[in-house]
């Protein structure tokens, strides 16, 4: 563990205070615990950075790109704000449930995909916006939603 | 000084005042939540103090804005609209927050309550069903936390993050659900969580101690201080039925900032506890201790200092009150003509020159922490200054085995001797020696048991003063609360004070209170003493070679005066009556057949609200202080002992406390852990001095090489070094 230790400690020292390295500390504890936070990770980032656990796990849960449950390989998310929610993100969202066989904010028991609902992710102009795996698709129609799952699962 | 106008009131402001303090000179209430000074800059988190700006259109958080020239401020009082909009705010904090009143132990001093009875709506519209969580969810044994009841004012968490800074209660999530919470569950531990009791303004966070234990109306609080470390916190007692029910806090803005440490406020049920001494004890002959009535032990007593002529010596504790301790001394001077005494803490006049407030801390440009005690588990309240005045960009500089600079263990008084030289400082010094030169205001502390009085800090401090034309505060923490007031007592009673013998038979011993009795050197007195009077509060196997044991009394069952580390006389009040006579008395009636004329009531003139009395005048005329040598090095690891706070005969009679006390744990440096393959929380055994014991290792990447910490408690027999080894290898290194 002291890999991350030194890596958190070396983004810590391009900044003044090396508080205000927590996001990107919590990003690297994050790609190295396979892509969510477990409660070591936070003990890991505030030994790293002279923070507290508590103060590390309350930054992460305030942000939508910090996960604090396990989450699968590829990670699906629909937009549902205003913009989007207008122009039928509900129904993208349930065709994702459907082809995917699991609710939003799950993982299929494969442990491959998550499919999950997020905060505007900036795209209002085209929406229904879904990001896979950081990648944007949009607009996406219900129609479009099995096609995206078919080149998400061949992809693995 | 600029004009403000509230409610059409011209007010004189100074320019910069918070609009809260300003409504308030001129009687005018703006009602808060969140709102709190002590927690820094204000959030506006809760909205209650809405009121309408002039010149702005929208209604303001009045406890955001502060005091403007030509600023026209319209309370709820005046304005329909922040009427209005206090009214909405209170009913939009009211859409979740259940009506348990009559089962809530806030209920009858809740803010809350208070602010919707008055400026909130007679109704609600909301239909729909509450929001609703486990509860009570126990944040830690001593506070429980019904989240159902919060309104995220964010006090707690703002206590934890800027004042406490132990970052351990958090605001988690965002928006609408956002919790207050503690990382996965664990407790909150730290030395000032139940200030959070205290700041919560609606029933989201009691404490377990006093949960359902009593209502408003039928208790009575007590003005008193504590007596459980030498910073003296001026608090109320809640009693209820002649019981203490409870500490509060009873702000004094120069001691303590109305802030208080957990044992303070959750220690005083020791007074309850089940071992505690009722009835006089006596020793008869093969047959052990016989209880006995308060004239057949003052008899025994009598008899046996008699016998002793004057060979005797008294133990202090340093936890009696000073009319107390001068009764006592004046039986050992005058009535038995000795001058032999153990006094807890030693206490040089000289240093009254540097007298000033503990608030003086916050205001300094430079503060030296001197010695190998943390202050927080010293003088609690002290590090809570310290950390204030680094957050005002004060340069706070810890010198010891792990502070900012890494000194060797028991160096306290050369670093002094080498500040104080100027000429070849030591190189880790030489920054240190360098922010003191240019300092203008120097806060010194001194934080471990100092035989000398503090006369090594107090030579720097002169030559800052001198030399350095720097004013100068001094802070010797004196190991118990009131150590400063039994010697001031014990050299005011007659002249002097001799050691006791260091080997030989002595007469008699007297030992006065629990803390005196668990001295190891007390231990060996009383096995050179053919008699032993003792005081305490509760039975152990420390007073099992007393000859007579009377029972003692404890801060909350007695009236006199404590004097604090700054040199603050305080009054302490009787909160509760003691079930028999207190110490004051039996030493009163043990006096007169003695023929010293004692008064059994005490008479302090110390005022509810102590001032600090002026610093002296300046005249240092001490000898410059030899520093003792260091220790020489030897195999194996130095030991620092640390004496946690958390210790001690009270709190170890606090079942909700005991999470608190010390880990069972051996701190290293990372280096030395490193050698010896120690990973952070593995077991190690630890051996010197041919005792073993089985710790859990804790990495401190600040610690100095070649130096490990243990709490006392958990390194009782060991020597000054130690071996570290893994257990699983057994192999020392």
């Amino acid at each position: 563990m002291s890999g991350l230790y030194d890596a958190i400690r070396s983004v810590a020292a391009r900044y003044p205070e090396s508080r205000s390295a927590i996001l990107p500390a919590l990003r690297l504890a994050q790609q190295e615990h396979g892509g969510w936070l477990p409660p070591e990770a936070f003990r890991d980032v505030a030994e790293a950075l002279e923070l507290t656990p508590a103060y590390c796990r309350a930054v992460a849960s305030f942000y939508d790109m910090f996960h604090l449950e396990p989450v699968g390989r590829h990670m699906v998310e629909v937009c549902t704000n205003v913009s989007c929610a207008l122009v039928g993100a509900q129904q993208v969202l349930e065709a994702f449930e459907g082809e995917l066989g699991v609710a939003a904010g799950e993982t299929t028991p494969d442990g491959e995909v998550t499919l999950r609902t997020v905060e505007c992710a900036g795209g209002c102009g085209w929406g229904t916006v879904v990001v896979v795996d950081h990648r944007y698709h949009e607009p996406v129609r219900p129609e479009d939603v099995a096609e995206i799952v078919r080149e998400l699962r061949d992809a693995s | 000084m600029v004009r403000v106008t509230i409610d059409g009131q011209e007010v004189l402001a100074p320019k910069g005042q918070g609009l809260v303090e300003t409504a308030a000179s001129v009687g005018i209430e703006i009602p808060v939540f969140c709102y709190e000074p002590r927690l820094g800059p204000p959030v506006g988190a809760c909205r209650m103090c809405l009121c309408e700006v002039e010149g702005l259109p929208k209604l303001q958080a009045a406890c955001t804005l502060t005091a403007t020239d030509g600023l026209v401020l319209r309370t709820a009082r005046t304005s329909e609209q922040a009427a209005g909009g206090q009214s909405a705010i209170l009913e939009f904090i009211l859409l979740n927050h259940p009506l348990d009143c009559p089962d809530c132990d806030k209920g009858g001093e809740c803010p809350l309550q208070d602010l919707t009875f008055r400026f909130g709506p007679g109704s609600t519209r909301m239909q729909f069903p509450k929001r609703t969580f486990d509860k009570p969810i126990p944040i830690s044994p001593l506070i429980a936390l019904d989240r159902e009841r919060c309104i995220l004012c964010y006090r707690c968490t703002r206590f934890s993050e800027s004042v406490s800074e132990d970052g351990q209660l958090v605001a988690a999530n965002r928006g609408a659900q956002s919790i207050i919470a503690t990382f996965e569950d664990e407790p909150y531990r730290a030395h000032f969580s139940g200030n959070v009791l205290e700041l919560c303004p609606v029933g989201a966070l009691t404490s377990t101690t006093y949960r359902f234990r009593a209502r408003p109306w039928e208790i009575q609080n007590v003005p008193t201080v504590c007596g459980l470390c030498p910073v003296g916190c001026n608090v109320w007692a809640t009693t209820r039925e002649g019981k203490v029910a409870r500490i509060l806090s009873r702000n004094h803005p120069e001691v303590h900032e109305g802030w208080l440490c957990d044992k303070g406020r959750f220690a005083y049920d020791h007074l309850r506890a089940e071992d505690r001494l009722r009835t006089p004890l006596v020793r008869v002959r093969r047959r052990g201790f016989e209880e006995a009535s308060h004239e057949a032990a003052l008899d025994a007593a009598e008899a046996g200092l008699r016998a002793a002529g004057s060979s005797v010596v008294v133990a202090f504790s340093g936890g009696e009150t000073v009319e107390q301790a001068t009764a006592l001394a004046r039986i050992v001077r005058e009535g038995l003509g000795s001058d032999a005494a153990l006094l807890p803490d030693d206490w040089d006049a000289a240093l009254d020159a540097f007298r000033a407030p503990l608030s003086a801390i916050r205001d300094a440009d430079v503060c030296l922490i001197l010695g190998d005690d943390p202050v927080v588990e010293r003088a609690p309240v002290v590090d809570l200054w310290l950390r204030a005045a680094r957050r005002a960009e004060a340069e706070v500089i810890a010198v010891n085995p792990a502070g900012d600079v890494q000194a060797a263990p028991g160096s306290a008084a050369q670093v002094c001797a080498d500040l104080r030289e100027g000429k070849k400082v030591p190189t880790e010094l030489r920054e240190t020696a360098k922010s003191l030169k240019s300092a203008k205001r120097v806060a010194l502390v001194w934080s471990e048991d100092d035989p000398t009085g503090g006369r090594h800090v107090g030579a720097l401090a002169n030559e800052l003063h001198e030399n350095g034309r720097a004013e100068v505060a001094v802070y010797v923490l004196p190991r118990t609360p009131n150590g400063r007031g039994v010697a001031t007592a014990w050299y005011t009673v007659g002249e002097g004070r001799s050691d006791p013998p260091g080997e030989g038979e002595i007469g008699a011993l007297v030992v006065s209170g629990d803390e005196a009795a668990s001295d190891p050197r007390v231990a060996d007195l009383a096995a050179r003493a053919s008699f032993v009077l003792t005081t305490a509060m509760f039975q152990s196997e420390l007073t099992a070679w007393s000859h007579v044991v009377l029972p003692g009394t404890s801060y909350l069952e007695r009236e006199g005066t404590y004097v604090n580390l700054e040199g603050r006389p305080q009054r302490l009040r009787r909160a509760v009556v003691p079930f028999g006579p207190d110490e004051l008395e039996w030493l009163a009636q043990l006096a007169e057949r003695f023929g010293v004329a004692i008064d059994p009531w005490a008479a302090p003139t110390a005022a509810e609200q102590a001032d600090l009395p002026p610093a002296d005048e300046f005249a240092w005329s001490r000898p410059d202080p030899q520093a003792p040598p260091g220790k020489p090095a030897g195999p194996g690891l130095e030991l620092v002992r640390i004496g946690a706070l958390f210790s001690g005969a009270a709190v170890e009679r606090i079942p909700q406390l005991q999470f608190q006390r010390p880990a069972a744990e051996v701190e290293l440096a990372h280096e030395d852990a490193s050698t010896r393959g120690i990973a952070p929380g593995e077991a190690v055994v630890v051996t010197s001095n041919g005792t073993s014991r089985e710790l859990r290792a804790g990495l401190n990447r600040k610690l100095r090489v070649g130096v490990v910490r243990i709490p006392a408690e958990h390194a009782k027999d060991f020597g000054d070094r130690v071996q570290v080894s893994r257990l699983s290898t057994g192999e020392s290194r």
